[in-house]
């Protein structure tokens, strides 16, 4: 007995502090973690400029980014960032009006689940990419091709998510709208979908990544502008730096699309967190 | 069935019989095998009686009240609300669930969950609603609270959000799955209360189903107890107990106790319960 209540302190008192030294160590490994970021960037750098590899296709890291800073500023790259965002946005936007209505609609309705479920379930192992040139027969070399192939990347994860969403929906929320006298489509609009939309947004940030990927091969394939296009052409024209350069940009513009992905996300679902951090479970 | 009109205090009692006719409920399992839940129960509730449902745990309870409220449609039989089949989602009928924590909308604050319960159906300018929500709120002395989050609040608050938002919607009859059988001991002797004074004021049709013998007397104006699965009616009682009940008072007093042990030897003197060894 005496044992049960000495157990029971010992665990109120470490479960705090064991949190915390968690806490420490999460810190810990995320400084580490840039500290690996900044070694790999001076290695890089050192690489470069000791000669220790001997290339003109070897810039340093310094010059890389005195390249970018140069491309950006001198308006070369400005107008093929905006193109590639612009071009980026439409094709993800189609992806998504058209995956969030066809995901609800294979989720909620049975017979568009048979007919559709199976052509998906068919469609998705296929490497994006490979879509890239059987398009080209049908739909030329316009944007129309960089747009579909956007388009189609984005779909999957988001119809796939939202029908997990709508399936995972807690069946005591439909039997509070039902009580209620709520309608079909006010069910849909005010239960389903709220109750849906934490899976929802995680397909969306998948998908705007695998978009991000798509817009960058179908210009480097299929390229008249964006950045993508610029990589390839720097590359042909043997100019190190300014490819390096459009790497580096690419990296930072997924990255901040992620980090702004993820803000609003986190806004749009507050509830979730809130929750979680008040130790709901249910 | 007289009884009822004896103890009526404040507003008449609104709306219509419910009438539940010769219920019978099947279920049928994935593997072909079914399972009987409900075997021919017949029951009539008058408009503003407040009726109590004991039966064992898995009898069929909440099957009972789940087709009584038109969210489950019975293998035979009919419920009827005045002249009108029960059908499909009935209006004047809420339910008021038995996973109270589950059956607010996360992540609707408590006025806007209270607020759905009716702003869907009746056209009405956003104060109105909001007066109307507040209300309710006020009546469960939760108004303090109105913009926080259910989760945000104790289990024994969550369910008073979720009878005010049962309440908010008017109806006429309110079906209540064991809604006090998850918060402690004294926050149900509090709810009760706050039932009784609810019911009081607002004069609904009332049918509680509950395995606890004590709660059932203290309610209602009459109690059903079910048998084991598949659930029939062995026997309806009159508690005949004074109104207004008072929460210590009458649960001491020898006609609810005689009560009790009626009931609790019924519900136990039957092939598998306790009875016998408690001799
Ligand atoms: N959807 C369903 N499908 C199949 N069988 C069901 C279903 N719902 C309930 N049952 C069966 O019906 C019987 C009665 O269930 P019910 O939930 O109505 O009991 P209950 O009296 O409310 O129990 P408790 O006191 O635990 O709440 C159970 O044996 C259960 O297995
Ligand atoms: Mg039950």
């Amino acid at each position: 007995m005496t044992q049960l209540v000495a157990d029971n302190e010992t665990q109120g008192l470490s479960g705090p502090k064991r949190s915390v030294s968690i806490g420490v160590r999460v810190r810990n490994s995320r400084a580490s973690g840039v500290l690996l970021v900044v070694l790999i960037l001076c290695a890089w750098e050192l690489s470069a400029r000791t000669g220790f590899v001997q290339s003109t296709n070897w810039p340093p890291f310094s010059t890389v980014m005195a390249t970018l800073v140069v491309d950006v500023t001198d308006g070369e790259l400005l107008p093929l960032i905006l193109s590639t965002l612009w071009r980026l946005a439409r094709g993800y936007g189609i992806g998504f009006a058209i995956g969030i209505p066809l995901g609800f609609a294979i989720a909620l309705l049975r017979p568009v689940r048979l007919v559709v479920r199976p052509t998906i379930e068919l469609l998705r192992p296929i490497p994006i990419p490979a879509i890239i040139p059987p398009l080209i027969f049908l739909l030329g070399l316009g944007d129309s091709l960089k747009l579909s192939s956007i388009a189609f990347a984005t779909l999957f994860p988001v119809v796939l998510n939202t029908i997990a969403g709508v399936m995972a929906v807690e069946p005591i929320y439909d039997q509070v709208a039902k009580t209620f006298g709520v309608s079909r489509w006010t069910a849909l609009r005010r239960v389903v979908f709220p109750a849906a939309l934490p899976f929802v947004l995680a397909g969306l940030r998948t998908a705007l990544g695998l978009a991000v990927v798509v817009t960058v091969v179908a210009e480097m394939i299929v390229g008249q502008d964006g950045v993508g296009y610029y990589l390839v052409s720097m590359q042909f024209a043997m100019r190190a730096a300014d490819m390096y350069a459009a790497i580096v940009l690419l990296t930072l513009i997924a990255y901040l699309l992620n980090r702004a992905f993820i803000l609003a996300e986190g806004r749009i679902i507050r509830w979730t967190r809130l929750r979680e951090a008040s130790g709901d479970a249910s | 069935m007289s009884v009822t009109a004896l103890h009526q205090v404040s507003p008449a009692p609104q709306g219509a019989r419910l009438s539940i006719d010769k219920i019978g409920k099947v279920f049928t399992g994935p593997s072909g095998g079914s399972v009987k839940a409900i075997d021919g129960v017949t029951l009539n509730v008058e408009p503003g009686e407040f009726l109590a449902i004991v039966g064992p745990s898995g009898c069929g309870k909440s099957t009972l009240l789940q087709v009584i409220a038109g969210l489950m449609s019975p293998s035979s039989g009919a419920v009827r609300l005045g002249a009108q089949d029960v059908t499909g989602e009935p209006a004047h009928m809420v339910y008021l669930f038995q996973q109270y924590g589950k059956s607010l909308l996360p992540w609707m604050s408590v006025a806007e969950n209270v607020m759905f319960s009716f702003r869907h159906r009746i056209v009405m300018t956003r104060s109105a609603a909001r007066a109307r929500c507040d209300e309710y709120l006020a009546m469960v002395g939760l108004l303090d609270f109105a913009d926080h989050y259910p989760w945000q609040l104790s289990g024994g608050m969550q369910q008073r959000v979720a009878i005010a938002r049962a309440l908010a919607a008017e109806p006429k009859v309110l079906l209540m799955d064991e809604p006090f059988s998850s918060v402690d001991a004294l926050t149900r002797l509090d709810l009760h209360a706050l039932i009784l004074d609810l019911w009081t004021a607002k004069r609904f049709t009332a049918v509680l189903v509950t395995h606890d013998v004590d709660e059932a007397i203290f309610l209602a104006d009459r109690v059903a107890v079910l048998t084991h699965r598949p659930a029939s009616i062995s026997e309806v009682i009159d508690t005949n107990l004074p109104r207004p009940r008072l929460s210590i008072e009458t649960r001491e007093s020898p006609n609810f106790l005689a009560l009790r042990h009626r009931l609790l030897a019924h519900l136990l003197a039957r092939p598998g319960g306790a009875a016998h060894d408690a001799r």
